[in-house]
């Protein structure tokens, strides 16, 4: 009779064993699960990271950089202390193809070519908004009286779109043509 | 039409077109994508740019309005708070997080209860007073503070321009 009974201290210690034990057991796989993307897939490369040490060393491929920065977490430092060792770096996979390869070069470059690439030759508003036909039946229709644009909220869709472009034509062609007017009067000015 | 961005600033364009600012004309270039927007803004009188029209295009992210848009100007524009590229660079279109110039105050950065209208009034008199505080375009900066003559000539011409003249 007094082997069969468990006393009390005893299965509260069985039961946390055993609750301890499945705890245990269930969390490792998703514990183990989790770390290595962390290391690895779903580490993103820091751009400029890459840039610094593609500076030290420009004899090396960004892409290579790239592998072994995210393999190692970007510790810079280690990749560093890996290529100054004589090391070098591994040949990344071929299916290693890190989004930011592309983006990172562009990043740096417009130092350079911002002077050059960023002046677009823009069209005039005249060209743009497709405005010479409009210009001289504009002037006639002011002469005779100019309606006001419409400030009219519509509900047609349509409509809403064509009035804003009607607003848009008139801007500028109601600048246009007083800049016309304001170089006439100057030059009959000058030359009387 | 059916995100809160989308929603806000369908909003704000019927606000702008049925009481527009004036000297602005602004809206979606099609209402299929309302995140992204053109303006002209007229150049304010008594300065070089008077009787300009200049067209900017706005984008604004898919979170708008906790997050500014950008604006860049479509036409040549010579101001020392430009980029050369076009891009505006003022106080209100930078979010209270970031200030990359360190001399801003919080109340003239953006935050949601600005909107598009106040950006382009905001953008109407920086082309009147140019902030020399932070210059996007340093050599139009450098123009503006020392050869001031030079700055207007440049920035009248690509007024006569801008308009086909």
């Amino acid at each position: 009779m007094a082997e069969q009974t468990l006393n009390i201290p005893q299965t509260v210690v069985f039961v946390l064993v055993v609750f301890l034990i499945v705890r245990w057991y269930y969390a490792k796989p998703s514990n183990a699960a989790r770390l290595p993307p962390g290391q690895n897939r779903g580490f993103q490369v820091d751009p400029t990271q890459v840039d610094q040490i593609a500076q030290m060393f420009p004899q090396l491929g960004r892409r290579e950089i790239m592998w072994d920065l995210q393999r190692n977490g970007g510790n810079v430092s280690a990749t560093t202390e890996r290529i100054l060792s004589g090391r070098g770096l591994e040949n990344p996979p071929p299916s290693f193809q890190p989004q930011t390869l592309r983006s990172a070069p562009a990043a740096t470059a417009p130092r350079t070519a911002t002077r050059t690439e960023n002046k677009p030759a823009h069209p005039d508003l005249i060209t743009r908004y497709n405005l010479s036909s409009k210009l001289h039946a504009a002037a006639e229709a002011s002469t005779s009286g100019s309606e006001a644009p419409k400030k009219i909220w519509s509900q047609d869709r349509d409509e809403r779109q064509r009035n804003l472009q009607r607003r848009r034509e008139e801007m500028i062609l109601t600048a246009r043509r007083r800049l016309e007017e304001k170089e006439k009067t100057k030059d009959t000015g000058v030359s009387a | 039409m059916t995100s809160p961005a989308s929603k806000r600033l369908f909003k704000e364009y019927r606000g702008l077109s049925s009481d527009p600012p004036e000297g602005i004309t602004a809206g979606p270039v099609t209402e299929d994508n309302m995140f992204l927007w053109e303006a002209l803004i007229q150049g304010p009188e008594g300065t070089p740019f008077e009787g300009g029209v200049f067209p900017a295009k706005l984008e604004f992210p898919k979170d708008y309005p906790l997050a500014p848009p950008t604006m860049q100007f479509l036409c040549e524009m010579w101001h020392p708070n430009v980029y050369p590229n076009g891009t505006v660079c003022i106080s209100i279109l930078h979010p209270p997080g970031d200030d990359p110039h360190h001399y801003e105050q919080a109340s003239e950065r953006w935050s949601p209860i600005q909107s598009v209208e106040k950006i382009l009034i905001s953008v109407m008199s920086m082309l009147a007073e140019p902030n020399d505080e932070s210059p996007a375009n340093v050599d139009a900066a450098r123009m503006w503070r020392e050869k001031r003559g030079e700055y207007e000539d440049r920035v009248r011409e690509n007024v006569r321009k801008g308009l086909g003249l």
